[in-house]
């Protein structure tokens, strides 16, 4: 038995017993316990019935550099990361979509350099839209784009390098990244620090 | 400097500051508990502990009851202490001593909750420095110096709240009066100070900022400050006016069903009016501070916006309309039973426009209630061209969901005016040009809003969220500021042609007040769930994640059971609390006795005490 239909059956027995209680007892304080039950059985039942889902914390991606061998592998570890721990998906999709609330970025590969991309994920403010259409000032149009080798999303750079051979592999482009390129542990300037791990750092969040 | 050890000392003097027995309390507590969450403790001594849990039950479930709980009782006794000194500064402006009674009534419940609430804030706090004391580390050593002024405070509404509540019959008359009158102003400064306090925890937690740099006070001082901390503080501040209004109507309401006599039952009456009343006098701001406290959220951060919204916590927010929507339908639904009860001869005369009140938040509910995306099956959605309904998905957008939340408020309005209204007749020269402007006040603010709504469909989401959205929210709230003092000057001068009858309210008014404050009460508990889970798998959001084999949020029907539990035991605590406070009463009103129609000294009627009057006076 499923536990979404053990709490189903809870709940409906919990709506029972306050029926049972609204129907045969007398005493006014237990009428109406009776009655918030049935109200809070109802409640437990309905939210049982709209789709179940747990929010999990984003899998690690085991990045074994020497299973890397060609773009094609790096491509496919940055498909897992677009859909879990970059959490790109959340605000973009990939082809036309009703739900997607940040630019559609099928044939991203294609329109911009790979240079472009990594720094649009690391320093999305890097280039502001500005608004000149009025006197004085231009209006600054600062970008929504996470940075997203910060925490809370804090991709390594190996982990960026592979969602840039995804995005090029999706847009039909020949992968431009290569594995070579790819950091090894212990080798170079450590990735992106677990925040929880360290003493407080400068403004992590700040608007 | 630094304060990464003697976390348990400072706790200890903490919890000195505030009440001697009380911290007895929790330290025994917290010392027989102690020794369970050892068991599944880290075993390696050289490696600091980050999580205890207590298996098959689970950590994360025992903080969730408590936690809830105690934020519910604090809740609870902040908001009565609102509820409690508008009545009596209404008794003391009208000279209606009802007003007077009502006020000390629940002033006298202060006492056994406040306590209750510090138990279960002592609980609380040994669990999470027993099972998360890696991340409570880390909140003490930012928060530390609020640590002390939070014991500050403690103190000061400790003795305010005895000299406000022993020296109710002593600062009865003239210039006393007045001191008693400002004492509970002092009462609630320093218990919204005792509440925003922790709100800044609470919401660091969600919008950390933390700085390296400066010294203690100067780092608390910014992690206090953080982005989501004023719209928490104020949504809190109306949700316990909300809550203090509807609780007192629901304790009206049980004890109007269970009145033996019609004095009770006009008391009882009277006192689930005005409990309605000022839950219904909160609860309509109270969607706007919502809406800023979503808009902070998204300007803090886009992806905490939408894991709230659009993302795995969208279908809380349909749970969340159908209970808003039962609150606003339960409300308005009293207000009518009130016109159509209360004021003989008036049934003909209101039936039309309640029942296109009903209709119109009806429809708007349905329009609320309207997911984003359907549940289909995979045929289903390949029939409609995806998971939009070719016809209703138009209403699944905010722009439609906006527009119909203010409509609701609006009518929501139209009743507690028409109820205010009821059974008067405006005698100024001007009543008639009044009623005209509040009339077309009326209209032409629904029409805006209804425009603005529709045409939110085709612009950018930005100048919708910034510019039109803010504007129906203006508009409504204008409605508001003008309606309200144009009706009480109107009626300042109008003759009353029907007294309203009090103790005629049918069985189902009471039942009616119940689900109200059940409704309130499960909000707080399903937006507590959307509060926590939005900072996903992060005990502090982008600064210190969870780790735990807790780090997941769990799905809607399974929060949902925990909140049923959570609203349940809150009831349960708060029946508690109102018989132990009232038990007094019946004890004296069987000793002392006194005269017919004479209450004891000391002794209001409202509550506890009539049932034995009633039979002293029988």
């Amino acid at each position: 038995m499923s536990e979404v239909v053990k709490l189903q059956l809870i709940g409906l027995s919990v709506v029972g017993v306050g029926i049972v209680i609204l129907l045969f007892v007398r005493a006014q304080f237990a009428r109406v316990t009776g009655f918030v039950a049935i109200v809070l059985g109802l409640f437990s039942l309905v939210a049982l019935s709209v789709p179940q889902m747990a929010s999990l914390p984003p899998a690690e991606e085991k990045f074994d550099i020497a299973t890397v061998k060609t773009p094609t592998d790096m491509a496919a570890i940055g498909q897992k990361i677009f859909f879990s721990k970059g959490q790109c998906a959340l605000c973009h999709s990939i082809g036309p979509s009703e739900s997607a609330r940040c630019p559609d970025l099928k044939g991203i590969g294609a329109k911009l350099s790979r240079e472009f991309i990594f720094e649009s994920l690391t320093q999305p403010q890097a280039y502001i839209y500005l608004d000149y259409r009025h006197e004085g000032l231009p209006k600054e149009y600062p970008a929504r784009m996470p940075y997203i080798n910060k925490n809370p999303i804090g991709l390594t750079k190996n982990e960026i390098l592979s969602v840039i051979a995804f995005l090029q592999q999706m847009s039909g482009e020949p992968i431009s990244v290569n594995p070579s390129e790819l950091e090894v542990p212990g080798q170079t300037p450590a990735a992106p620090v677990k925040a929880g791990d360290s003493v407080p750092v400068a403004v992590a969040q700040a608007r | 400097m630094r304060h990464q050890g003697g976390l348990i000392q400072r706790v200890i003097q903490t919890i000195r500051g505030s009440r001697g027995i009380l911290a007895g309390l929790m330290v025994a507590a917290g010392l027989f508990a102690l020794p369970s969450f050892g068991l599944a403790a880290d075993a390696a001594p050289a490696v600091a502990t980050e999580y205890r849990d207590i298996p098959g039950i689970g950590s994360r479930n025992i903080v969730w009851v408590i936690a809830q709980l105690h934020l519910l009782l604090a809740g609870f006794v902040l908001g009565v202490p609102i509820f409690a000194w508008l009545c009596e500064v209404v008794g003391w402006k009208s000279g209606e001593k009802r007003y007077d009674k009502l006020a000390k009534e629940f002033t006298k419940l202060l006492t056994s909750s406040y306590a209750t609430t510090a138990l279960f804030g002592g609980i609380l706090l040994f669990l999470l420095i027993a099972f998360y004391p890696k991340l409570m580390n880390y909140l003490t050593d930012i928060f530390f110096p609020s640590f002390i002024f939070y014991c500050i405070l403690f103190l000061l509404e400790t003795a305010t709240l005895y000299l406000y509540w022993y020296g109710w019959d002593a600062m009865q008359d003239g210039g006393k009066k007045t001191f008693h009158i400002f004492l509970g102003f002092l009462l609630n400064l320093f218990a919204f100070f005792i509440m925003i306090v922790p709100n800044s925890w609470a919401t660091f937690q969600a919008s950390p900022v933390v700085i390296a740099e400066g010294t203690d006070l100067q780092r608390a001082w910014a992690a206090t400050w953080n982005p989501t901390w004023w719209p928490v503080n104020i949504h809190r501040l109306i949700a316990n006016v909300v809550l203090g209004g509807y609780i007192c109507g629901a304790y009206a309401g049980i004890r109007y069903l269970a009145a033996r006599n019609a004095e009770e039952r006009d008391h009882y009456d009277w006192m689930g009016y005005v409990g309605n009343f000022i839950g219904v006098f909160g609860l309509l701001p109270l969607p706007f501070a919502g809406y800023w406290l979503m808009r902070e959220i998204y300007q803090y951060n886009q992806q905490m916006g939408i894991t709230l919204m659009g993302g795995f916590l969208s279908w809380l927010f349909i749970l969340q309309a159908m209970l808003i929507g039962v609150l606003f339908l339960g409300s308005n639904y009293y207000f009518w039973l009130g016109i159509t009860h209360r004021i003989p001869g008036s049934e003909g005369q209101y039936k039309k426009p309640i029942m296109a009140m009903l209709v119109i938040l009806l429809l708007c509910l349905g329009v609320w209630m309207t997911p984003h995306s359907l549940v289909a099956s995979l045929e289903e959605a390949r029939k409609m061209g995806g998971t939009h309904h070719p016809l209703l998905g138009v209403f699944g957008v905010m722009s439609a969901k906006m527009t119909v939340a203010n409509l609701m408020i609006l009518v929501t309005f139209m009743s507690f005016i028409m109820y205010w209204r009821a059974g008067k007749q405006e005698t100024a020269t001007w009543a008639k040009v009044a009623r005209a402007v509040m009339g077309a006040v009326l209209v032409i603010a629904a029409l805006a809003v209804i425009v603005l709504g529709v045409w939110g469909y085709f612009v950018p989401a930005i100048i919708r969220i910034n510019y039109f959205s803010t504007s129906q929210v203006l508009i409504v709230l204008f409605v508001m500021l003008t309606i309200t003092p144009l009706t009480a000057l109107l009626l300042k001068s109008a003759r009353t042609t029907t007294e309203m009858v009090w103790g005629r309210m049918p069985p189902r008014a009471g039942y009616a007040l119940v689900l109200n404050a059940v409704m309130v009460i499960l909000l707080m508990t399903l937006m507590g769930y959307a509060r926590s889970s939005s900072r996903v798998h992060w005990h502090i959001y982008g600064v210190m994640r969870d780790s735990s084999q807790y780090a997941f949020s769990p799905a809607l029907g399974y929060a949902a059971a925990f909140m049923a539990l959570n609203t349940f035991l809150f009831c349960m605590l708060v029946a508690f609390i109102f018989w132990v406070a009232t038990m007094g009463d019946k004890g004296k009103a069987g000793y002392g006795g006194g005269a017919k129609g004479e209450l004891p000294h000391g002794m209001p009627a409202m509550a506890g005490g009539s049932q034995s009057l009633s039979k002293l006076k029988g």
